[in-house]
């Protein structure tokens, strides 16, 4: 549906040379339209040179490093380091850790994702039907949990499933025929990641509930009234009228969680204490932990590289999504 | 946009209870039960959500027996602020207290005054790159920074800039850069082009018109984009922790150190991460309805 052009965006994507001779009749929508190149780009030079120095260099800088051999001798000699080919590729991709961390980042992400944006919508839903005072303290409690720092979420949690003295033991350990003393909840991978998984549910929820709540107050009234008048149940007018609309709005918070679900990397790293064992490693941890905890910075570089490699398609439909917006403003 | 002051609907009862808030909210087939199961729903996920902030702040005000106690309260017995001031005291508290002060305030009045002239040009001029410069703006957004980490930290370390201040304001400069061109280009867009024009015609030379048009009708976007990059870079302790040593890093990292270093004192551990996220808690409410739409900006427009 994206692939439409809208007819707002059609006279800027034709040719500029056409555009020129048109120009003084439409002046009102581009004033400025081609009178000179100079200003505009002088006035973004610091900013292109900011990101090129520091965003496009490090970039180059890090797929040529991921075809090096760079260890803790080249960085405290400053010698060059070998060229090595795609020997690291080679051996990222024959070990079965990585592929383990893979699998824990993939999983993790499409659990996490299609949880947190299920629930996010219900809330949204939810936050339509409740009376005004129940839906003012649903929003004041999650500014407070989004406007917390990461490190503080995730310390939150560490300290709520202590194994001692955590509240969450204290409290399942209530219910009777239960016994929650002393449980470890990083013993096993599975309950370990569940707790991970609920963290950034609970984190994510604000973001989603509140931006699909404002979208929801796009959904004209009229037309849900007109279809509970003409027998449609709830759950058709949803699917029929509240879903469409919404659809743009979700693809971009769906894209956006993926994006920054699957380089995962607070919440197991404070969770572990900086040390996360290899059934709670994700791509980016384990990246860090090659380059900075084992000085093999060509090896995190190759999984960093593997790693964005594999956001490039979500990223692509975030941009397009994007662009699409940017051009009709 | 979601606290707005409702107008009620006419005719519609005061006193009735199950009267629809009529911002939009469905009036038809609408039952009392209906309408109390779903406020109960709504009051359960209100304490859910804020129950773990809720206990950070009952952790930090207990003495230290209650926080290690196996049958924990649910409201410190006898609340103190000893917590609070083992916190303030612990050693380089103060130091990386100041030390982020100063990384974020450079990074942010440094990104605010590059990104603002970039947002000009997007928001105001049509040129021959302006397509790819948003392409990019958009993208690096995307792009995992902790990606870049490695690179990064062995340009640093070249250019002696690691254990410094300064290598960190320049790294958290470009992080907030982006996110900063594409919401003040969106404030810009919002102003009319006719102001402009007019000021044109009426004589004004194209830096007044910057001067005395654009700069003051973006005030309060400025300030929103600067609390927003504040947030950022203040709640930064990754890029931080690897650059600098101990006595060069920010409180986010010192909450960290504290974590690992100190075990079980989780007094004045939360009580430190109540001290660390008051600025960013505060901030964050201010300019809440920036960021909501930020991120997803048009996207409801419908």
């Amino acid at each position: 549906m994206y692939a439409v052009d809208s007819p707002t965006t059609r006279p800027t994507t034709g040719s500029g040379g056409v555009q020129q001779h048109r120009s003084s009749g439409r002046s009102s929508r581009r004033p400025r339209r081609n009178r000179d190149n100079r200003t505009p780009w002088l006035l973004s030079l610091p900013t292109v040179l900011f990101l090129l120095g520091l965003l496009a260099y490090p970039l180059y800088r890090m797929i040529v490093l991921s075809f090096q051999n760079m260890r803790l001798r080249e960085l405290l000699s400053g010698a060059a380091p070998p060229w090595v080919g795609f020997d690291q590729y080679s051996k990222v991709l024959k070990d079965g850790a990585f592929w383990t961390v893979v699998w824990h980042t993939a999983a993790f992400t499409v659990v996490s994702v299609c949880v947190s944006v299920v629930i996010g919508l219900a809330i949204a839903l939810l936050m339509r039907r409740v009376t005004r005072h129940v839906r003012l303290a649903m929003v004041v409690a999650m500014m407070f949990v989004w406007a917390l720092p990461q490190l503080v979420q995730a310390q939150a949690f560490l300290w709520m499933t202590d194994s001692d003295f955590g509240v969450v033991n204290y409290l399942i350990d209530k219910i009777p025929g239960v016994s929650f003393q002393r449980h470890t909840w990083f013993g096993t991978p599975w309950q370990g990641w569940l707790v991970i998984t609920v963290l950034v549910v609970w984190a994510g929820i604000p973001f989603l509930a509140i931006s699909l709540n404002a979208g929801l107050t796009q959904v004209p009234k009229e037309l849900l009234e007109a279809a509970t008048v003409d027998g449609a149940s709830p759950w058709q007018a949803l699917r029929g009228i509240t879903l469409p609309i919404l659809r743009p709005l979700i693809s971009i918070v769906t894209t956006l969680s993926v994006i920054w679900n699957f380089g995962l990397f607070t919440q197991p790293w404070v969770l572990r204490n900086g040390a996360p064992e290899p059934e709670f490693q994700t791509l980016a941890t384990y990246s860090y932990t090659q380059a900075f905890g084992q000085s093999r910075y060509s090896l995190g570089s190759a999984i960093s590289v593997i790693t964005v490699l594999l956001m490039l398609g979500v990223m692509a439909i975030y941009i397009r999504q994007m662009f699409k917006i940017g051009e009709v403003d | 946009m979601v606290a707005t002051a409702p107008t009620r609907t006419e005719g519609a009862p005061r006193r009735h209870r199950s009267a629809p808030d009529a911002d939009g909210v469905l009036t038809v087939g609408r039952s009392k039960p209906a309408t109390f199961l779903a406020n109960l729903i709504g009051v359960v996920f209100a304490i859910v959500m804020i129950f773990p902030v809720y206990w950070v702040l009952n952790t930090a005000f207990k003495p230290g027996n209650e926080v290690l106690s196996f049958t924990p309260t649910f409201l410190p017995v006898n609340p103190t602020f000893d917590n609070f001031v083992s916190a303030i005291k612990a050693p380089l508290f103060l130091q990386d207290l100041l030390n982020g002060l100063i990384v974020t305030m450079c990074a942010v009045l440094g990104a605010l005054v590059v990104g603002f002239l970039a947002a000009l040009a997007i928001a105001r001029f049509q040129f021959y790159g302006r397509k790819g410069i948003i392409l990019v703006i958009l993208a690096v957004q995307l792009v995992p920074f902790l990606a870049l980490l490695i690179p990064l930290f062995l340009m640093l370390q070249r250019a002696h800039l690691t254990n410094s201040l300064i290598g960190v304001s320049i790294t958290y400069l470009v992080l907030i850069l982006p996110y900063t061109v594409w919401t003040l280009r969106g404030f810009i867009a919002g102003i009319p082009r006719e102001l402009d024009e007019a000021a044109l015609i009426d004589g004004c030379s194209r830096f007044q018109v910057f001067w005395r048009i654009i700069l003051p009708l973006t005030g309060p976007g400025l300030v929103a984009t600067s609390v927003y990059g504040f947030i950022q870079a203040w709640n930064e302790f990754i890029i931080v922790n690897t650059l600098n040593s101990p006595e060069k890093q920010n409180l986010m990292a010192w909450l960290l150190q504290n974590q690992t270093t100190r075990g079980t004192a989780w007094g004045p551990l939360m009580a430190g991460a109540i001290i660390t996220s008051l600025p960013v808690v505060i901030f964050f409410l201010l300019i809440q309805r920036n960021i909501a739409t930020g991120l997803t900006a048009g996207a409801v427009k419908g």
